[in-house]
């Protein structure tokens, strides 16, 4: 490739690794700005149809009783151990009883050697005012995420079912979905409503409504009195729900029912630059693993806004507080004229009241994948020039004449207005680029990324037990991966222009697909991005120092001690950690690991390769 | 043929076939993909106006279906299979192959009888451009997709590919059926007309030699009309619902072109106006190019096949792939262009940003047109990128023959 005269001389590739640090450097100092007053902006209702905390609310006095009525039944059945078989037909009995349309699902998924069954029971209020063309839904798991009964939870939608029920207001229907856990039972009664699931695994939906306009869940499991609402929104593969739904959420409980509100499991948030920071941090980590925080996570691939409210902390609220909360906010859905879209679906909260649109914080994942698309650039040229030796004499021989030439005919020409211009050649003029050998480069690369099916296989199809046993046999082989893969190349005897491309190769890939994925997934582009940053910088070198230096880095970044760091942030075990992945991939259809071992990983090997391989050659 | 491209050919058959068996849900995802199914060639339509075809309802009294007749009374005529289908869209691509070995062992896009390239070594051996069209990412998508452009792909290659062997009366007619099948390929007529002139080293006058040709396309094209008209049970209404639709754009369904974004903005009372404009903004090129490049007529026709896989009504990256494929031929200019490296990553970027826009915009709702429009424009940069820096190859490659002394000096556009 030719470039404009300026950008065509070599002393520019010196400074390309410089610009690439730079934009890392740019990359990551944005992010950490982010927080700041002057770049985050203030939540405000983009909908003004919500008109959230705009009714009176009549959730109390003889309704609790009711509510502590339910409770007991829950509590009672908690205590038997019911079945999930029985638990669906007590409530279901419930349901009917209160007037309302009743359906139950069973659904089993397997995942690792291990099965997730149960029954989902859940009932429809056909709106007094509606067509049945669309639906609200309030659910609570009977198990929450942390598989305790989710007492009041269940209960209190109960309760607000026979509540709502006398109320002629409904303009959407209101279903009332108590799912067996928190996790298969939403995605297989989200699946069945839209027809996507696989009988007779999961069972299709008797009873169905229209479509779904936003989702509460509620994870209640305590009978104690509460002190605040914890909001969870992170949806699956990092999808986000509409932010109008969250500030109703706030806002209602805020400024109507004078609750405060917290996120990202950061309690006492005190807004101050590192709670911000903390809270953001935590929402791209949640987001970056993309997996499913709450059983609210699961409905967000399809379009549908949902959030999970947690109660926490011991206080002064009851459950009278939460049904008003509830209330409020159903009143609010039911006055939605279209479907979520005024609002911010990609952002970052960095409190419950302050958040960073896309615009803003975009630039810092994508200032990282440019940093690889301009290495790759840069070694393209690099590629193209010949060895220095050449070079120079190429260079000494052509420069005198064409210098006389030029004096010579520059007024002729101009006479003769030619298009040629003939100052003299810079060394890596067009007709100098040597040319590449591209077929083993690609041929290779297309080799580590079809390699990379094997650890995406492996970890999602063996049984549990075996998950760690075999994560540490598959780290060790990748970590001689690249020593192997490189002596398979000198096979070939490849000249170092073939690893000059082949990294340019690997680093252009890596940068298309990392800002493929930074519209689609920002936290886990930014993150893998980080991560990959030392491949950016290893090369060939002589020096024994930095040779060593270089494969430690990549002994240190690479996605496998990310995963093991992703144990430790967690506080779980790796083989747990292995576990959820699977069930990620099995149940609720988790691209992260495509992502890390399909992106990521082939990346690392090449750097790798790199490094042994043309290392020898600089040698040689 | 030489071994090389045997197995070429074989492994590309291979793969296909066992995409098509191993993979059974590919075919269908990708048939959906606008990128690859357009109104006017998409597979589904296809089965759709089939079935109207087959149950006695005429398919063209609705607004889906947009194809030839002549297609639907190909596709009756067949026992329904859907091997038999995949075997026949792999057998169109190796068709598609053989007619591009054809031209690259011919030499004519380096050595025409007007011209001989000075890079004239380093052509494009046949194989590397067997392995350029059945190996491209986007040629395979595009057959798995079933997508009708396969069909009129083969039959433009093999049109070109007999005008190079310098037999008029088959190019004319393959150019017919090409044209019967998607009307833009008669844009490429002067320049087929011209190739056939200079390889078959007639002595005849160019004009009449043109009208000659010419007669035999139109006579062809009028016999496949005819056919049609009798395939349809005696009524011309198809004409309205293919060629009208290439002409007047009245599915706007996205696709990777410029159009539909554009005519969905329009005020109606415009319509007509940028209609005309834009169908005659694709006719202007014709002139000056067969004029500038007399001496190498075919790539007239490669440049017209690129400038038609931007401008068309409805484009898809079937075209761009057929465009790159005879690209490939011209290997031997290849160093004289000088945003190879760019455009390609531009066009991988495109490749890559364009489905995860589609899906933020159709499927996650976070998105909206304007995300998917904005790739439609990068990848047509990237394609006219492509198309004008290979035109200035080609030119500049030209001038160095005609003065050796200038080679590798730079040049500077003023």
């Amino acid at each position: 490739m030719a470039l404009p005269r300026p950008l065509r001389s070599t002393a520019l590739l010196r400074f390309l690794p410089l610009l690439s640090s730079i934009c890392i450097l740019i990359g990551v100092a944005w992010l950490l700005l982010l927080p700041l007053d002057e770049y985050s902006r203030n939540t405000y209702i983009s909908e003004n149809a919500l008109l959230p905390g705009g009714v009176h609310t009549y959730f109390h006095g003889s309704e609790q009783n009711v509510f502590r009525a339910y409770r007991h039944e829950v509590a009672a059945l908690g205590q038997q151990n019911a079945s999930t078989n029985e638990v669906a037909q007590v409530i279901g009995d419930i349901f009917k009883g209160q007037g309302l349309k009743v359906g139950t699902q069973k659904f089993k998924y397997e995942a690792g050697g291990r099965v997730y069954e149960g029954e989902n029971v859940y009932a429809v209020l056909e709106a007094p005012r509606g067509d049945a063309t669309e639906a609200v839904v309030l659910a609570a798991p009977w198990l929450n995420t942390d598989e305790v009964l989710n007492e009041s939870g269940v209960a209190l939608v109960m309760a607000l079912a026979r509540y709502f029920k006398r109320w002629s207001l409904w303009s959407k229907d209101v279903i009332f979905l108590i799912t067996s856990d928190a996790r298969a039972g939403p995605q297989a009664w989200v699946d069945a409503y839209h027809d996507t699931h696989t009988p007779p695994m999961v069972e299709s939906l008797p009873v169905t409504s229209g479509a779904l306009q936003g989702v509460i869940v509620l994870d209640y499991p305590t009978a104690a009195p509460w002190d605040r609402i914890h909001i969870v929104y992170d949806g699956t593969n990092g999808q986000l729900p509409n932010l109008d739904l969250f500030n109703t959420a706030v806002h209602i409980a805020g400024n109507q029912m004078g609750v405060r509100t917290s996120l990202q499991e950061l309690h006492g948030h005190t807004d101050s630059y590192e709670d911000r920071l903390r809270t953001m941090l935590r929402g791209m980590v949640n987001q970056g693993l993309g997996h499913a925080t709450g059983p609210h996570s699961v409905f967000i691939p399809y379009h549908i806004d949902a959030i999970t409210l947690q109660v926490s902390g011991f206080g002064n609220h009851d459950e009278v507080t939460m049904g008003r909360i509830v209330e409020s906010l159903f009143r609010s859905l039911n006055n939605l004229l279209e479907h979520f879209h005024q609002s911010f679906f990609f952002y970052l909260l960095l409190g419950s009241k302050k958040f960073v649109s896309i615009g803003t914080y975009l630039p810092s994942a994508m200032l990282i994948a440019v940093n690889f698309t301009i290495m790759a650039i840069g070694l393209w040229l690099k590629s193209g020039t010949k060895p220095k030796t050449v070079d120079a004499a190429v260079a000494i021989t052509e420069k005198p004449s064409d210098e006389k030439n030029e004096k010579k005919d520059t007024e002729e020409k101009e006479k003769k207005d030619t298009t040629s211009d003939s100052s003299p050649l810079p060394p890596s003029s067009p007709h100098l680029e040597s040319p590449r050998p591209l077929l083993l480069p690609l041929l290779f690369l297309l080799l580590t990324h079809t390699l990379s099916t094997i650890p995406l296989l492996l970890f999602n199809t063996l049984p549990h037990t075996l998950l760690c046993p075999a994560f540490t046999i598959f780290s060790l082989l990748s970590l001689c991966l690249p020593l192997l893969l490189s002596f398979t190349l000198h096979l070939f005897s490849p000249t170092p222009q073939v690893y000059t491309l082949l990294r340019c190769f690997s680093l252009l890939s890596l940068g298309l697909f990392l800002s493929a994925l930074a519209t689609l997934n920002f936290s886990l582009s930014f993150l893998i991005g980080l991560g990959a940053v030392p491949v950016t910088f290893i090369k060939p070198t002589k020096c024994k120092l930095v040779a060593v230096l270089q494969h430690l880095v990549l002994a240190v970044a690479n996605p496998m001690v990310a995963l093991v760091g992703v144990a430790v942030y967690m506080g779980e075990p790796l083989g747990t950690v292995l576990g959820e992945a699977q069930v990620g991939w099995e149940i609720n259809g988790l691209w992260t690991a495509v992502v890390v071992w399909g992106v990521w990983w082939p990346a690392w090997v090449v750097a790798g390769v790199g490094a042994w391989g043309g290392g020898r050659m600089v040698e040689n | 043929m030489d071994r090389r491209s045997l197995l070429i050919i074989i492994f590309a058959v291979v793969l296909r076939l066992s995409l098509f068996t191993f993979f059974p849900s590919l075919p269908d995802l990708l048939t959906n993909r606008v990128e690859l199914s357009t109104p006017v060639t998409s597979f589904k339509r296809l089965q759709e106006g089939l079935f109207l075809y087959t149950h006695g309802v005429s398919p063209y009294d609705g607004g889906i279906f947009h194809q030839a007749p002549l297609l639907l009374a190909f596709f009756t005529s067949l026992p329904s299979s859907s091997l038999l289908v995949h075997l026949i869209y792999t057998l169109c691509d190796v068709l598609s192959a053989l007619s591009l070995i054809t031209i690259a062992s011919s030499k004519v896009p380096a050595i025409t009888p007007l011209h001989t390239s000075s890079r004239a070594a380093a052509l494009c051996p046949p194989w590397a451009a067997a392995a350029a069209f059945l190996l491209n990412p986007f040629t395979i998508a595009t057959c798995l997709s079933r997508s009708t452009i396969v069909f009129s792909n083969t039959v433009i290659l093999a049109s070109i590919a007999k005008a190079v062997s310098g037999d008029a009366i088959p190019a004319m007619l393959a150019l017919s059926m090409a044209s019967y099948l998607s009307l833009y390929p008669v844009l490429i007529l002067p320049a087929v007309v011209l190739l056939c002139y200079d390889m078959s080293g007639s002595k005849m006058p160019l004009s009449s030699y043109a009208t000659q040709q010419g007669g035999v396309f139109f006579a062809a094209v009028a016999g496949l009309l005819g056919l049609s008209w009798m395939v349809t049970g005696g009524s011309w209404e198809f004409l309205k619902s293919t060629y009208g639709v290439h002409l007047l754009l009245p599915d706007l369904t996205p696709n990777v072109g410029l159009w539909w974004y554009f005519f969905i903005e329009m005020f109606d009372s415009f319509r007509n106006f940028f209609l005309c404009v834009f169908q005659l903004h694709l006719v202007i090129y014709l002139g000056g190019l067969c004029i500038r490049l007399r001496k190498q007529p075919l790539f007239v026709c490669t440049t017209m096949l690129g400038i038609m896989s931007i401008f068309k009504s409805y484009p898809s990256i079937g075209d761009t792939a057929l465009y790159l494929s005879l690209l490939a031929c011209y290997r031997h200019v290849f160093p004289v262009m000088r945003y190879t490296f760019f455009a390609t990553s531009t066009l991988l970027y495109a490749t890559l940003l364009g489905p995860a826009f589609y899906y933020l915009w159709i499927y996650a709702g976070s998105g909206n047109a304007n995300f998917f429009y904005a790739i439609t424009l990068v990848w047509c940069l990237a394609v006219t990128v492509i198309v004008a820096d290979a035109l200035f190859a080609v030119i500049r490659d030209e001038w160095e023959t005609e003065r050796p002394d200038m080679k590798g000096k730079d040049i500077v556009q003023i």
